[in-house]
């Protein structure tokens, strides 16, 4: 502890003896939350930028989750990129060049431009499994037409030019190997060039090689996306000047994307309002010291991060991007005493806190219930900016309560003496308007126009909201999913049965169905499990059947007429019904089994279950459609669900406003009477019906972000509301400190109108209107009959 | 002892002789300028398929076309009957009403097939991208030896051995695993352009 020398008893600036133990606590709290701060970012800064982390789970379901996860591994993991020259050697030269450097630049757990198939690993495969890894359709042409079946095959073994299969003529006399090797095609147009071992196509003039990288880590940390990002800018220049072309698409540019943009703006938005409001200040009070206001600010923010890091690991990029603007608000804590100085000739810090602070704890308590509301909401965004708002509104409140009269003792502001004639003038306007019964008719016109706007009013929600991605990235990816010819969905089926044969039957039943919509072009092509493994009972009974002495007797002619003795292809037919039967495990294990391995969920809870994707899907209702009445399948739709979830969370959040205005109702009723109540909440509910109007006339759309700005809204416009009814220090003052904390919002939250991000814009622009309603009414509220708290000592 | 070592010396000679002697070797460009100087070449086949398992080699006899423009065409007779067609653009059968269908491409196949389009046109430069060429003999009795150059195609051929004259004579094929396919050539004539019925055949 300092020395201090000892004050006078008279002096109002001597705090008490329990300002001075709230002093000690805030300062050890301080402390405490630094430290924990500290703490939190001994493995770096938690911040994230997974927009995943912020969107809602949509469903309670684990076998669901775990399909998500499966669907989502590619889009968050994986990078595809296609390295492209006008000849085949070139465009492979360059892809191994750049696959060499990937490799080593440590961004990548995993990178491959070889297709790295293992001839020997699927040889094996297939010598032990191609009697149940043929297709259906080959399997049933095998049992019921053998002799045609024979007839087909004797020709390929004729055929000079199909030779060169993976297993040998010999050990595949009746060629069920070439059956199963097509499973191994991969999807899509690339094709395995055997020269080089890549996978290329040729499109536009331009072979192409594929090039996969699996990023090392979450592909949503801070620092890779942004590695990765420039290494494939650094590739693309390298490789056109080596006169080829690079394309590349995956989630970690997008999250790059985002990253910078969100942290451009914060970094703009931020310093934007933090200039502006220091100017604001400096023109308002007039004294250097004034800026010691931003000391509950910086201590809010902290308390905001620290809370937020404590409640969910991690702070995302957009919680900061929005908090950063909490500035605003926190900053009209301290405003709410500096600004009394307009009114009260012998200012002093703590004597205009002990004036003001009643009317500042309701203030906090009424700003903090409508943001605890948004806490109920099943929405991550809102959850953590409720807890960063709260917190950080804590902290700063503590900080203007505690810590800052201390700071300002012994000073006073210079006030600007024109501002309160003009407030006062103002104020004497409005009285006239109101003695001339003008008030009335132009709140009439105001409530019709508001009507007016409210009817052109369209309500909008979109998981595209979220994200304003730079077209050049999404034409990449577009360009990327028409070479390759694979363009994954979010959306999938999600297949149930109690047991494995069952499975089989629902997904070829729904196999069936998704035939004709191919055929019908609304959907690209789908994966299946069916389409690598046979189910145990068909696998079962064409090995009967390969056993039955007439279907035997049916194929060996046609293998005699060209040479080859019945002896022999009897011995190769009993080999193969000697095989093991496969079981799916088996299958996926092998190398054939690679493309279709993610879509097995295994067994949980006595069910099997899997999933089929799709590709290249034009009409998500129609494939929807194929789902109906089939038992154990369901259509998943995350885009959709997700959009469906934003729409009821914003009318949730509408409820949540409701009751949060019960709420601030009744916190008004107890500390202030009932008639205070209704006066003082006219100007918050009058605010968000001009707001919502004016949304409506300036045509943006109402959405969970907009909704969510309103309900930021009407606990500003109740702060001004409370400032203009207490009237400590006079009306004029009061004015100007509505208007100098409104000016302060505007600045931090106006700015966020200009966002590129629409969810922020809108967010931005909701609160803007608000504010600057919440202004234009607050003076319309008439003061406590009598001050109902002195100004004690 | 001094009997053998002076045997050395003379094999050495020999060998030495032997590759220092020729002025000009007969080489794969001269090789390629050879097999390209005849656009069309008429002839029959006979293929071989060499089984482990079996003792007896399948075989078969048919007649082809090879148009240095236009690619392959194939006419299996016996054992059986079927017309195969090998183009630029890949491969096709002839279906049951005459009509040409295309096959679809295998691993092992894929475009690779082109390879035997290219082998027996002479088109060296694009083998070469997958082949290592070895090429000994002469301008009348030659001998080309391709052994694959990716660890892939390694694992399918051990390599392709064409003999040749004037025009392709024999070309064998050596899977890795075995298995060896040999297709001799009878007759070939060499023509300056393809008649009109092998001009619609050569149009799938």
């Amino acid at each position: 502890m300092t020395m201090r020398p000892e004050i006078s008893r008279l002096d109002t600036e001597a705090p008490s003896e329990r300002e001075r133990l709230l002093s000690l606590i805030f300062r050890v709290a301080m402390v405490l939350v630094l430290l924990l701060g500290a703490w939190q970012c001994r493995h770096g800064l938690p911040v994230s930028s997974n927009l995943l982390d912020l969107l809602p789970t949509v469903s309670s379901d684990k076998l669901r989750h775990a399909a998500d996860a499966q669907i989502q591994k590619p889009l968050t993991r994986q990078m595809v990129a296609l390295v492209g020259a006008p000849d085949r050697e070139r465009a492979v030269e360059l892809a191994r060049g750049l696959g060499h450097l990937w490799n080593h630049s440590g961004l990548f757990a995993k990178v491959q431009v070889d297709a790295d198939i293992d001839l020997a690993a699927v040889r094996e495969q297939m010598a032990t499994q191609r009697l149940s890894l043929i297709s259906g359709a080959d399997r049933r042409r095998l049992m019921n037409d053998p002799a045609a079946y024979a007839a087909q095959r004797v020709r390929e073994l004729a055929d000079p030019f199909s030779v060169g299969g993976l297993v040998p003529t010999d050990q595949d006399l009746l060629g069920l190997a070439r059956l199963a090797e097509k499973s191994l095609r991969p999807p899509g147009k690339m094709h395995f060039d055997l020269a080089s071992g890549t996978l290329l196509t040729e499109q536009d003039g331009k072979f192409w090689v594929l090039m996969r990288a699996q990023t090392s880590g979450d592909a949503f940390d801070q620092r890779s996306p942004t590695a990765i990002a420039a290494l494939v800018d650094e590739s693309r220049a390298s490789v056109s000047k080596d006169g080829g072309e690079l394309l590349a698409t995956g989630g970690a540019l997008y999250a790059a994307a985002g990253q910078a943009q969100a942290q451009a703006e914060s970094g703009w938005i931020g310093g934007g309002s933090l200039l502006g409001i220091v100017l604001m200040l400096l023109l308002a009070l007039r004294r250097w010291r004034v800026l010691l206001a931003f000391v509950p600010v910086a201590a809010g923010l902290l308390c905001g991060v620290v809370a937020c890091v404590t409640a969910f690991g991690s702070v995302h990029i957009l919680t900061l991007v929005i908090g950063a603007s909490l500035i605003g608000i926190a900053v009209d804590f301290p405003l709410h005493y500096l600004g009394k100085s307009y009114g009260l000739p012998d200012w002093t810090a703590r004597d205009a806190l002990r004036r003001v602070l009643p009317g500042l704890s309701i203030i906090l308590a009424a700003t903090l219930v409508g943001y605890l509301a948004l806490l109920f909401t099943p929405f991550p965004a809102l959850t953590q900016t409720a807890v960063f708002s709260a917190a950080g509104l804590l902290g700063a409140y503590a900080c203007t309560v505690c810590e800052l009269p201390r700071w300002l003792r012994g000073w006073s502001p210079r006030p600007w003496k024109g501002l309160p004639h003009v407030a006062q003038s103002l104020l004497d306007t409005l009285s006239i308007w109101a003695s001339r019964r003008t008030l009335p008719w132009l709140a009439l016109g105001i409530a019709l126009v508001c009507a007016g706007g409210l009817l052109k009013l369209r309500v909008q929600d979109d998981l595209r909201l979220w994200v304003s991605l730079p077209p050049a990235l999404l034409d990449q990816a577009k360009r990327v999913g028409e070479i390759t010819g694979i363009m994954p969905t979010s959306q999938y089926f999600l297949v149930r049965a109690p047991d494995l044969g069952t499975l089989y039957q629902r997904q070829a039943d729904l196999g069936q169905h998704l035939d004709g919509l191919i055929t019908q072009k609304v959907l690209g092509s789908y994966l299946s499990l069916n389409q690598l493994l046979a189910p145990e009972s068909a696998q079962q009974q064409l090995r009967d059947r390969l056993r039955d002495p007439s279907w035997r007797a049916r194929l060996t002619p046609s293998f005699e007429t060209v040479g080859v003795p019945a002896a022999t292809v009897l011995a190769s037919i009993d080999n193969l019904v000697n095989l093991p039967p496969v079981k799916m495990t088996d299958a996926l294990a092998g190398p054939l089994g690679e493309s279709r391995r993610d879509l097995w969920l295994g067994e949980q809870d006595g069910q099997v279950a899997a999933i089929i994707s799709l590709q290249g899907l034009r009409d998500t209702t129609a494939v929807a459609a194929a789902a109906q009445g089939l038992e154990g399948v369901s259509f998943v739709d995350q885009t959709g669900d997700l959009n469906r979830s934003f729409a009821s969370t914003r009318w949730e959040a509408a409820e949540l406003k409701l009751l949060s205005y019960v709420v601030a109702a009744l916190l008004l009723w107890a500390t202030l009477g009932r008639h205070a109540t209704w006066r003082l909440l006219a100007v918050p509910l009058a605010a968000s019906a001009c707001t919502l109007g004016a949304l409506g006339i300036l045509g943006q759309p109402l959405t969970l972000f907009s909704l969510f700005g309103l309900l930021l809204v009407s606990a500003i416009g109740l702060d001004y509301a409370i400032v203009m009814y207490e009237r400590v220090a006079g009306a004029a003052s009061c004015l100007i400190g509505v208007v100098l904390a409104a000016l302060t919002t505007l600045l931090s939250f106006g700015l966020l109108g200009l966002s590129s991000t629409p969810a922020i814009g809108n967010f931005g622009i909701a609160v803007a209107l608000g504010v600057a309603f919440s202004v234009l009414f607050a003076p319309w509220v008439k003061p406590a009959p009598e001050t109902p708290h002195p100004p004690k000592h | 002892m001094k009997r053998f070592i002076r045997y050395l010396g003379v094999c050495g000679a020999l060998l030495l002789g032997a590759v220092t002697a020729p002025a000009h070797a007969f080489d794969l460009p001269d090789l390629q300028q050879q097999l390209q100087a005849t656009p069309v070449v008429r002839g029959q086949f006979v293929q071989q398929k060499f089984l482990r398992s079996l003792p007896q080699p399948l075989t078969s006899t048919g007649a082809f076309v090879l148009s240095a423009q236009n690619g392959l065409l194939w006419e299996l007779r016996v054992p059986l009957f079927q017309d195969l067609l090998i183009t630029p653009e890949g491969m096709f059968r002839r279906g049951d009403g005459g009509k040409w269908q295309a096959l679809p491409q295998q691993i092992g196949a894929g475009r690779e097939t082109r390879l035997f389009l290219a082998v027996l046109a002479g088109d060296t430069k694009g083998l070469q991208d997958n082949f290592d060429m070895q090429v000994s003999g002469s301008a009348g009795a030659w001998q080309l030896v391709m052994t694959p150059k990716s660890a892939l195609l390694k694992q399918i051929f051990q390599d392709i051995r064409i003999n040749g004259g004037k025009l392709v004579d024999r070309i064998e094929l050596r899977e890795t695993q075995g298995d060896r396919t040999v297709m001799e050539m009878k007759n070939a004539r060499a023509d300056n352009k393809l008649n009109d019925d092998e001009t619609r055949d050569f149009a799938p």
